[in-house]
């Protein structure tokens, strides 16, 4: 009997077979452009088969429960640090990648991942606050530190059209900044300090929003929303598409901010790693790394890409900080089960309250 | 072949294939949740294994620590409470609607009827997040809904109101989605009645009111029972209406129980919600199945 279920089990979790020669990337929504695919594709004269996932726990829960199947993934590295502790993931052969050099120093070799054994970095975003520029230069309120997602008399002048976040690493992470401390805090005394500044601000929230937020900046029902940066260069592309009379504008608090770099990395079980170096390495290459930043307004961690990237791309100065700017940034790293389930239980009580 | 053998080989084969999608696709999974709410939580997700070999010898990882978590934190039950009100006045609500539309289909002659049934189940053919979305279009503060409203609303000299991202805004994407499910059992039942039975009350001197309170409502009750199961039990575990549609404080048990297995990757404490939402449900039906066994008697 559990000899047939294992089976049963399998045949389930194994996609078609590659008899042909296809590259299965499963990477976030809207991450490449569809040139860059058809210029790989051209290239290793194979197919790229693109699937999707919204969110880093997605992708880990998805794999945690035995998905199969993928060569590529584009995790961010705090989940690429999770997936090398559970031994999820395929030594990379840097003898395969020639253009890892182009990686800039501040982003290879991160505590994540020492010396990308497994990991390539790829797109980072910064979470970051966006704002309607006519609305708020109206009311007067300057939008420079966190203090205007958290201070009540600030928040005054803006209530019902703030969104933060609906994650609870991402808005504890900016609290915990807010009060100088680092993103990755687990003593749970400053956490309870986020946690209070977190309450006090939030009756003057309209919503916890991961997903329309970009939408409702655009139309100009929200004027200031707690999100990644590559989402307020969408937002201020469709109300420049639609003709507002605003634009939103990205603003980096000068407390600093969370970053999220996303890395290509190969999973262990992949059907075809001779093609996802390939993928690696083509990837890395300025040209190919530049699309994303060129489509989507993503940082890029890729010293060759800039010069393909659109000047008035590479002049927004949230997304392309200067030095001692970046050095404010920080990752979030992966809690481990205790801390996780105290921060989880702190954020049904935001939630709930 | 005797007769009754395969009377019986009958049965089994219209019944025997139902009853095993059922245990495969709903006992298993249940009873790997019962197992999973008592094992540990994994160091990065998932579960930790069920046998650890330690100093002292093979353990087995099983507690009812996450039972003692749910039980002493009154968060939770106040959850659970929170997501039964919603629930509650989800399905009353639905009642109040469906009723007099089911009433009007019912009575409607043949071809009106078919296209009336027909217009209920026409929104199922888009699909449900995308119809959830355009609610955040209808009650967007720039919508023409809410500036009509808020426009009367100054003329009373009330100060304006927002709709999106508010408790009320998580009720009628709730009522919304889950309407049909209350009409179409109504319509089932209120569609059999016997056209008869009314002349026969008015005969007898009933008004329009007394005929439908104690003659129509009464023989309705089991499409009632089974409308506001339907409503009730899937409202009380919803989360992607209160995720889109809700404000600050809209959070509800099924938001919870998806945050348990995905940002908080507690996979037991998860199941231990689950669990006791599955318990709830299946009281809640079991208590609306004993009702309507008592009405038909």
């Amino acid at each position: 009997m559990n000899k047939l279920l294992l089976v049963l089990a399998l045949l389930i979790s194994l996609p078609a077979a590659a008899k042909d020669d296809v590259l299965h990337l499963y990477n976030w929504n809207n991450y490449m452009s569809d040139e860059t695919i058809k210029r790989f594709e051209t290239f290793c004269k194979c197919k790229v088969k693109q699937t999707y996932y919204s969110d880093n726990d997605e992708l880990l829960a998805k794999l945690q429960a035995g998905a199969k199947g993928y060569d590529v993934l584009v995790p961010t590295m705090s989940a690429v640090e999770a997936l090398i502790k559970r031994n999820a993931l395929l030594p990379l052969d840097h003898a395969q990648l020639p253009n890892l050099k182009n990686v800039m120093p501040v982003y290879a070799n991160t505590p994540f991942d020492p010396d990308n054994k497994f990991s390539v970095p790829y797109a980072m975003s910064i979470t970051l606050l966006g704002y309607n520029d006519q609305k708020l230069k109206e009311l007067g309120v300057a939008v420079d530190s966190w203090a205007t997602l958290f201070d009540p008399a600030i928040l005054a002048k803006i209530k019902g059209k703030v969104t933060v976040l609906d994650s609870q690493r991402e808005l504890i992470a900016a609290a915990l900044k807010y009060q100088g401390y680092s993103v990755n805090e687990t003593d749970e005394a400053k956490l309870k300090e986020a946690r209070d500044i977190i309450l006090k601000a939030k009756p003057y929230w309209a919503a916890f929003n991961a997903s329309s937020y970009i939408k409702e900046l655009t139309v100009g029902n929200i004027w200031l929303a707690h999100g990644y940066s590559n989402d307020m260069f969408q937002a201020n592309t469709d109300a420049h598409a639609a003709k507002r009379p605003f634009s939103i504008v990205p603003a980096l608090p000068k407390e600093g901010a969370v970053l999220a770099l996303d890395a290509m990395v190969i999973h262990k079980s992949a059907p075809r790693p001779d093609l996802a170096h390939k993928f690696l390495n083509f990837m890395l290459d300025g040209k190919n790394a530049a699309d994303l930043t060129n489509m989507i307004g993503s940082g890029n961690p890729n010293a060759d890409a800039l010069r393909y990237i659109k000047p008035e791309i590479k002049a927004i100065k949230a997304v392309f900080p200067d030095t001692e700017t970046a050095r404010k940034l920080e990752m979030i790293k992966d809690l481990n089960s205790k801390q996780l389930r105290y921060v989880t239980r702190m954020w049904t009580e935001i939630k709930l309250r | 072949m005797s007769a009754a053998w395969r009377a019986s080989l009958q049965r089994f084969l219209i019944t025997g294939p139902p009853l095993v999608y059922l245990l495969l696709f709903f006992g298993i999974p249940t009873l790997i949740m019962v197992l999973a709410s008592l094992r540990l939580p994994g160091e990065f997700g998932g579960l930790a294994p069920l046998w650890e070999t330690g100093p002292s010898g093979t353990e087995l990882n099983l507690s009812l620590e996450s039972y003692g978590r749910f039980f002493s934190d009154s968060l939770y039950a106040w959850l659970f409470f929170k997501s039964f009100l919603y629930a509650l006045v989800t399905a009353v609500a639905c009642l109040l609607l469906a009723y007099p539309l089911a009433l009007l289909i019912a009575r409607s002659p043949g071809k009106r009827r078919d296209l009336l049934v027909l217009l209920v189940i026409l929104p199922f053919w888009s699909n449900f997040l995308i119809r959830v979305y355009a609610w955040m279009i209808i009650l967007g503060p720039e919508s023409v809904l809410t500036r009509t409203l808020n426009a009367l609303l100054a003329g009373l000299g009330i100060a304006p109101v927002e709709l999106l991202f508010t408790p009320f805004a998580v009720l009628v994407g709730l009522v919304y989605v889950h309407l049909p499910f209350m009409v179409l059992p109504l319509f089932a039942n209120l569609e059999k009645h016997d056209p008869a039975l009314l002349d026969a009350a008015q005969d007898l001197g009933a008004r329009s009111w007394q005929r439908f309170w104690r003659v129509t409502f009464p023989l309705s009750l089991p499409g009632v029972l089974a409308g506001a199961a339907l409503v009730f039990i899937p409202a009380l575990g919803i989360f992607a209406i209160p995720d889109i549609l809700g404000g600050t404080d809209s959070i509800l048990i099924g938001n919870v129980i998806k945050q348990q297995f995905l940002d908080a990757r507690d996979w037991p404490f998860g199941s231990v919600l689950s669990m006791v939402l599955t318990a709830l449900a299946v009281a809640f039906a079991a208590a609306a199945a004993w009702v309507a066994s008592r009405q038909r008697l």
